[in-house]
């Protein structure tokens, strides 16, 4: 591990010097705890509010929802806006359900097909130390590559092939996109499991593919709650693919409905209010029941 | 085996078979990834070098070599649109880094509850960028809750997504929120796993608490700050969903991200050369500018 070379002496040791009296100072006068509550506290409510006045916000009525000065807190909540948007936007229901239909399909595939790849990347040998390295390496990169620079010829190829405006087509590429994300996300799981389980496995009359069923996906369970998690959550707020490959209510999704409800002349905020915690709650609901997981997933695979 | 009754050829074949498929195993795990990741990646760019060398008009397309290349590189528009990118990414990627890793510095020290803050910090994150566009959207309301709290200040409303030198910044704000609770997960993920005995010794060796900060801890978490970056830098760069609900690139042009400008032009004006040409344009950048990250800083991927 390389250290940085700090200044040691002159304005910088100075400053450091400084810096190092003010911060004991404080820890003194016991503020330093205090002082960090206080960030924490600011950090909670700047990132739990837009959330709390979206949600809130469906429950009021319109005039209390545009009310100037704002009213923090509502007097009297009602779930009309909720029967409304359905009575005013009845094609909800099939962005709603073409969301549910594309996210379900894509994740099952996504991690069928990445963890299968995974774990034959990992345990399996290659030729010209493909699997070791170059074929990992490839999928991988994909993540880094801006969306935008294969959409516009998937949407030429998709017209030629007849999959725009279908479930089917945004299923395959949301499938597509997230592979890299559960090679990602399952490699350190598989890379963990010694051979010699499979082996043994292998040596009690198992096959190959029994031994995997068996004894390899019971033992990486965490790793694929995680990366289903994660699949789930990209596939339901995907927009760009949405906007570009479909353009009816056959095939577009919540996101897109959502992002083209301002195109009225006036915006209905508190149907947008019910629209955007529709959108939000099952992602929320997953959050929050997998809390353990997601935060696991969020930066295992940047701290290995 | 519980196959008896089959006749013995018959088991001899589908031993056979499964013999047959268990040598090849290793493929048919990989393949069906490798060939969906071969349809929608690799596939795709090779077509857009190809519609790269065509232009588009309202009867067909026409062979015209690189003269896309050389119209959008010499034009400004393909520049000016990089530039609101550019701009973009710098502020947001600054503020989302420096912010994240001040907190994570925070969360680590003494703070309790920091479980409680963890959790809250993953509610952003797993928001889809058009709701998150969306939440801004109400609170940037004319008259709505931001404006009656700078109201003091400014004595009236403040035109946060139609005045062109403001809506750049009432985009990056939403980014901000966002993606700053990334960095502190990672960064805060890397502090915890600094050992405490590196972190004794300096302490033996009497260096001070800043001096540790500096001399130990962040060096510890370099290569996580580097990734972050990098994450940051690529997820800035593809920026979309926000452009597009709030601004749509306007007001005159003043938040035109390249991802919305190359939307415009293959969408609404038909023209997928123009389009293609720009994406691999952008493509070139964001490989230049991870590569040039990760070699810098020598992170291995």
């Amino acid at each position: 591990m390389a250290t940085t070379s700090l200044p040691g002496r002159g304005l910088g040791r100075a400053l450091l010097d400084r810096t190092e009296r003010w911060y004991d100072r404080l820890d003194e006068y016991g503020l330093v705890p205090g002082l960090a509550h206080v960030v924490a506290l600011v950090f909670v409510v700047w990132t739990v509010f837009p959330v709390y006045w979206m949600v809130s916000g469906s429950l009021r009525t319109r005039r209390e929802l545009l009310a100037t000065p704002p009213q923090w807190l509502s007097t009297a909540l009602t779930l009309e806006n909720y029967s409304e948007l359905f009575v005013q936007r009845p094609a909800f229901y099939e962005y709603l359900l073409n969301s549910v239909v594309i996210t379900i399909g894509s994740t099952a595939l996504a991690v069928l097909f990445g963890t299968a790849a995974t774990y034959g990347f990992v345990k399996y040998e290659y030729p010209y130390d493909l699997g070791r390295f170059h074929l990992p390496f490839l999928v991988l990169a994909t993540r880094f590559l801006p969306p935008i620079v294969t959409v516009i010829p998937l949407y030429v190829i998709f017209d030629n092939v007849g999959l725009l405006n279908t479930q089917l087509g945004l299923t395959l590429a949301y499938a597509a996109f997230n592979i890299p994300f559960v090679v990602w996300m399952l490699k350190g799981f598989f890379a963990e499991l010694p051979d010699c389980i499979i082996e043994a496995a292998v040596l009690d009359g198992h096959t190959e593919i029994g031994a995997f069923f068996k004894i390899v996906l019971p033992m990486v369970r965490p790793g694929l709650l995680a990366a289903t998690i994660f699949t789930i959550i990209n596939a339901w707020n995907e927009l760009l693919f949405a906007v570009i490959l479909t353009s009816n209510t056959r095939a577009q999704t919540l996101p897109v409905a959502l992002a083209t409800f301002k195109t009225a002349y006036t915006i209905q905020w508190e149907l947008l209010t019910v629209a955007g915690t529709i959108a939000m709650a099952p992602v929320l609901a997953f959050a929050f029941l997998v809390r353990e997981k997601l935060l696991r997933g969020f930066t295992m695979g940047a701290v290995q | 085996m519980a196959q008896r009754h089959v006749s013995d050829a018959m088991a001899d074949r589908a031993e056979d078979i499964l013999l047959w498929l268990e040598d090849n195993l290793r493929w048919f795990l990989t393949l069906p990834a490798l060939g969906l990741l071969a349809a929608f990646f690799l596939y795709p760019i090779g077509r857009a070098v190809a519609l790269s060398a065509y232009q588009f008009d309202g009867t067909g397309r026409e062979f015209v070599g690189i003269d896309n290349y050389v119209a959008i590189l010499t034009q400004g528009a393909f520049w000016d649109s990089l530039w609101v990118t550019a701009k973009f990414m710098i502020v947001a990627v600054s503020l989302e880094v420096l912010l994240g890793i001040g907190i994570a510095f925070v969360l680590n020290s003494r703070v309790r509850f920091r479980g409680l803050v963890q959790t809250i910090g993953l509610v952003p994150l797993v928001i889809s960028p058009t709701v998150v566009a969306l939440l801004w959207q109400l609170l940037y309301r004319n008259g709505g809750v931001l404006d009656s709290l700078v109201q003091p200040i400014t004595g009236g409303p403040v035109p946060w997504l139609s005045s062109p030198s403001i809506a750049l910044w009432a985009i990056v704000i939403p980014d901000v929120w966002q993606m700053t609770p990334l960095v502190t997960l990672i960064v805060l993920a890397g502090l915890q796993s600094v050992p405490d005995h590196v972190r004794e010794a300096a302490m033996m060796d009497g260096a001070g608490r800043v001096r540790r900060l500096l001399d130990v801890t962040l060096p510890y978490i370099r290569e996580l700050v580097v990734l972050v970056v990098i994450l940051r830098v690529i997820g800035t760069m593809r920026v979309f969903a926000k452009v597009f609900v709030l601004t749509r690139g306007g007001p005159a042009g003043s938040t035109d991200v390249v991802s919305m400008a190359l939307y415009r032009e293959a969408f609404r004006y038909g023209n997928y050369g123009r389009a293609s040409t720009m994406a691999l344009l952008l493509l070139a950048i964001a490989l230049l500018i991870t590569y040039t990250f990760a070699k810098v800083s020598e992170v291995k991927f």
